[in-house]
């Protein structure tokens, strides 16, 4: 490690992972360094609730030199990973309302303070995701080839430059036929995908699909959705998956999972900007009285949605 | 207490990707948006996704390096342009296909005036 030492005089920065109710056992888990170049996680008190954090060097995490860090590839890896540890750290006892990746503030003071005039909003969210994990789900549209019709173009049609035309004519609009229904095909069944697995998910919200720059496939990607669910669900929620990924029932699309996660896109805390200023108007804002669409299990109406695909979005200006 | 270890431990085997492995889906959890906005410090990323394909772009590089025995990536500052190439042929490849279309409809339309 080439990373200057953070000894007593160094200035540091107060790195948060996590809140949570109850104090994870940090010592137990000494193999969950965060950081490596901070010192050892610790537990903060606010309110309530629990912060847990780290001290890193500011030389390596104030705003210049982190922005430059995490435009290094290997650096933003190193760094995702370091805050994914931190996060299963304080994830060992309960839930956690896991935060974004460098969240940082300047002392234990102002940590304590945003976690404190957020307690409500935390306090709901940490109830809303007990005992609940996240899973990551997307789906493609299937990489064959439509190759169908096509070749029962007419062949009778006469000799000459007209006829190979009105035959060329016939194949391309044939092919063009076949890749819209294609495409039509397998919209519908990632939606019949989505719809089987939010039968076994409190919620559901989505993230922007990647890029086939990014997913290195040559069909696109439909959803990338991610599933909250019940702790009791889960094993169902799998078959649903093994079910969906095997049987051949929805051959326009490819299912691929990955999970379960700390529910990590459940847990966006600052996202509303009226949750941003300090909570003094009481639950009531934590508690939307927006009804739930999709859900299979009224009684378990989460407090927030986080759905982030705007097609899917109720007006809310 | 309900929920202590077991919820990240399956009992079974299961064929999806461990958490730990599965970068893209990590970085689309953890970094919130590009921008931080809890916190004292502000933090404003380039795109998730472009730093992701970055990151992609250079896991694979290190590894055909390592075989090659090469190290130039750490001093190319271009994985992005290579990205920017890919781009450019996935493109060149949409717009073909958008090409071969319109010239069956085209000439469908002429056919059909005849």
């Amino acid at each position: 490690m080439n990373a200057p030492p953070a000894g007593p005089a160094a200035p540091v920065l107060v790195c948060a992972f996590a809140v949570t109710r109850t104090p994870p056992e940090l010592a137990a888990s000494a193999a969950a360094t965060g950081h490596e170049e901070g010192g050892p996680l610790r537990v903060l008190r606010a309110g309530g609730l629990c912060l847990v954090v780290q001290d890193v060097p500011a030389a390596l995490f104030d705003e210049e030199a982190l922005a430059e860090r995490l435009n290094r590839p290997d650096d933003l890896e190193r760094c995702a990973r370091a805050h994914h540890r931190g996060v299963e750290a304080a994830a060992r006892r309960g839930p956690v309302v896991p935060l974004p990746m460098a969240t940082l503030y300047r002392g234990d003071r102002s940590a304590e303070q945003a976690v404190a005039a957020r307690e409500a909003v935390l306090g709901a969210l940490l109830d809303r995701l007990r005992g609940r994990t996240e899973w990551a789900v997307k789906v493609h549209a299937a990489g064959g080839t439509a190759n169908a019709t096509a070749a029962g173009a007419p062949a009778d049609s006469g000799t000459g430059a007209g006829a190979r035309g009105r035959a060329y004519l016939s194949r391309a609009s044939a092919r063009r036929r076949d890749r819209q229904d294609a495409h039509g095909r397998a919209l519908a069944e990632a939606d019949a995908v989505d719809a089987e697995l939010r039968r076994y998910a409190v919620d559901a919200t989505r993230h922007r699909p990647q890029s086939e720059r990014l997913t290195g496939r040559r069909t696109p990607q439909l959803i990338n959705a991610a599933y909250l669910v019940e702790e009791s669900d889960s094993a169902a929620f799998k078959h649903a998956l093994a079910r969906l990924t095997a049987d051949g029932r929805h051959a326009a699309v490819e299912v691929s999972a990955s999970g379960p996660w700390i529910p990590y896109s459940f847990a966006r805390w600052d996202e509303a900007p009226d949750i941003m200023a300090p909570d003094t108007t009481g639950p009531s804002r934590t508690e939307p009285s927006r009804t739930e669409p999709h859900s299979t299990a009224p009684e378990r109406t989460p407090p927030h949605r986080t759905e982030q695909r705007p097609m899917k979005q109720e007006a809310r200006s | 207490m309900t929920d202590v270890d077991h919820r990240f431990a399956s009992p079974e085997t299961q064929p999806y990707t461990p958490v730990t492995g599965n970068l893209a889906d990590l970085l689309e959890r953890v970094l919130d948006k590009g921008i931080v906005i809890a916190g004292d410090i502000k933090i404003d990323l380039l795109d998730i996704e472009l730093l992701t394909i970055r990151l992609r772009l250079f896991i694979a590089s290190v590894d055909t390096a390592k075989k090659a025995g090469i190290d130039w990536w750490e001093t190319d500052p271009a994985l992005s342009s290579r990205a920017a190439r890919d781009a450019l042929a996935d493109e060149n490849e949409r717009l073909r296909a958008r090409l071969d279309a319109l010239e069956g409809a085209a000439e469908e339309t002429q056919g059909a005036a005849r």
